[in-house]
């Protein structure tokens, strides 16, 4: 691929750009992710002391840290193709790179707070288990999946400017409708609501998936396995063609 | 946005080929369009008549060759130029340059604001598809010929326009360019360097590269070009040798100099 160092430049610039010139420079990407996480900790396993589920604790945190690296991704992903105007105008080069430098930016510190977590999990909630090895998998679907989004909010927000404040509004509904605070079997009887908020909702597959890994110790079910797939498939073919087909006015519009 | 032709590359390296490329422009007070406006169905009305910046323009260039572009303000050749570098799509017509297209089109643009020089040396490198390890064997050179010395290391944010032409164009002048385009950016240089500039295109040349400047310049272009496009209103008025394009030009513009009187 001509242009690999390209994106290593790019992921660079992602890492340094925002935060160049503070005091803590890159370690920001993590302290705020992990600044949430202490937060909900706080609230749900000291304060409040939630115990719907086993460790509850646990169990919210391995959902938060998949939720933190879709929305983190979209959001910094939709603007990017504008921000990096510059660059779009001067020369000829894959426009993907953008928006996939932001979300592989993002899937470090996901990684990061994952080597962080996973061992902790895996230690309380005694799920240390042949299980695990799923997990590379469904990491790489959920990157796959994450990055189609990526690439299909980036193109549509430089045509329509509207898309980044849209999503921003829609993800805080999402959040709480996605079972990061609850298994959706265990607060309702009624079968279509259980229906709707595990399956109409497409990052609730990625989060039980992770979370029966990391925090049940089982390879998650069939079902999850499968829309995890073909999820991560759709996405990214749908948002690369779709990308594909809007970027040639991109050097105009940005 | 089906419109767009494709860019194709399948040609000699340095060959461009311009065959009835049209592109226009819709200009718009306030760009940026929304969802909400393209759900409700309701247009933005109003506002001047599309621009045709290019129509129907044919142009062969052979790899080697040097050629100047030259018209008034908003004649095209900035979008021509564009169109060749591959960053501006055709609506009609067919557009395929071959090689390594090297440009200079705007001062400092793509230079990341807070990053040094040397890094912005990495990312144009980067950007013109080259790996590290070719970016670092140029390094030398590159930063020698800008002649920024120290300030190679201080952020970009804190140069004047002429060293941004310096940065740019230091690193123009060592990627291995089949294809030049360059557009108006070298008067922002002195005179000193401006020479240093003619004398690596030159080289540039002699090695083999195409060059096409855009150039208010009239005395620049005479030096540096053997053929000259003479763009008038998005077309092509004129396409032939310098020493007979110029008198075309300067005619055209009303600024030859006028016959001596007896």
């Amino acid at each position: 691929m001509a242009h690999r160092y390209l994106f290593e430049q790019m992921v660079r610039r992602e890492l340094r750009q925002k935060y160049k010139g503070s005091a803590l420079g890159i370690v920001w990407y993590i302290v705020n992710p992990l600044v949430l996480m202490g937060a909900y900790y706080l609230m749900f396993g000291v304060i409040f002391k939630a115990t719907s589920e086993p460790d509850y604790p646990l169990f919210l945190l391995v959902g938060l840290v998949v939720w933190v690296f879709f929305s983190q991704a979209v959001l910094g992903a939709a603007p990017s193709l504008l921000e990096q105007g510059a660059l779009v105008r001067k020369a000829r080069f894959p426009r993907e790179t953008i928006p996939a430098a932001v979300v592989t930016v993002q899937l470090i510190t996901f990684l990061v707070l994952l080597g962080l977590l996973a061992p902790v999990t895996l230690a309380i909630r005694g799920t240390l288990d042949p299980a695990l090895l799923m997990l590379p998998v469904i990491l790489v679907c959920l990157f796959a999946f994450v990055l189609g989004l990526a690439l299909l909010v980036s193109v549509l927000h430089a045509y329509f400017r509207d898309v980044a404040p849209i999503l921003a509004a829609a993800l805080l509904p999402w959040f709480f409708l996605s079972p990061i605070f609850f298994d959706p079997g265990r607060i309702t009887e009624r079968k279509a609501a259980v229906f709707a908020l595990e399956w109409v909702n497409p990052v609730a597959p990625f989060i039980v998936a992770v979370r029966d890994v990391l925090y049940g110790g089982a390879v998650p079910e069939a079902p999850v396995l499968a829309y995890v797939l073909v999820a991560a498939g759709l996405s990214l073919l749908g948002g690369h063609a779709l990308f594909h087909r809007m970027q040639a006015e991109l050097a105009v519009v940005v | 946005m089906s419109r767009s032709v494709g860019f194709e590359t399948n040609v000699r390296p340095g060959e461009i080929v311009l065959e009835q490329a049209s592109r226009s422009f819709v200009v718009h007070a306030d760009r940026g369009r929304t969802l909400k406006e393209m759900l409700i169905g309701r247009a933005r009305t109003g506002g001047p008549p599309p621009v045709e910046a290019l129509k129907d323009i044919s142009l062969q260039i052979e790899p080697g060759e040097t050629v100047g572009m030259v018209g008034r303000n908003g004649a095209g050749k900035s979008s021509a130029l564009r169109v060749l570098a591959g960053i501006l799509p055709l609506h009609s017509g067919r557009v395929a340059v071959g090689g390594q297209i090297v440009t200079q089109l705007e001062l400092g643009a793509g230079f990341g604001r807070d990053f040094s020089g040397r890094e912005n040396i990495y990312l144009n490198g980067a950007l013109h598809g080259l790996s590290k390890a070719q970016i670092e064997s140029r390094m030398e050179a590159i930063i020698e010929f800008s002649e920024l010395g120290d300030f190679v290391e201080a952020p970009v944010a804190t140069y004047s326009t002429g060293m941004f032409l310096r940065l740019g164009f230091a690193i123009a002048a060592h990627l291995d360019a089949d294809v030049l385009l360059i557009d108006e950016v070298l008067a922002v240089g002195d005179e000193a360097f401006q020479r240093k500039c003619e004398a690596r295109m030159a080289q540039q040349i002699s090695a083999g590269a195409t060059l096409v400047l855009v150039s208010h310049d009239a005395a620049l272009i005479e030096r540096t070009c053997e053929r000259i496009a003479v763009l008038d209103g998005g077309e092509k008025v004129f396409d032939g040798p310098v020493h007979e394009g110029m008198p075309f030009y300067h005619r055209l513009m009303g600024t030859e100099d006028p016959v001596p009187s007896p």
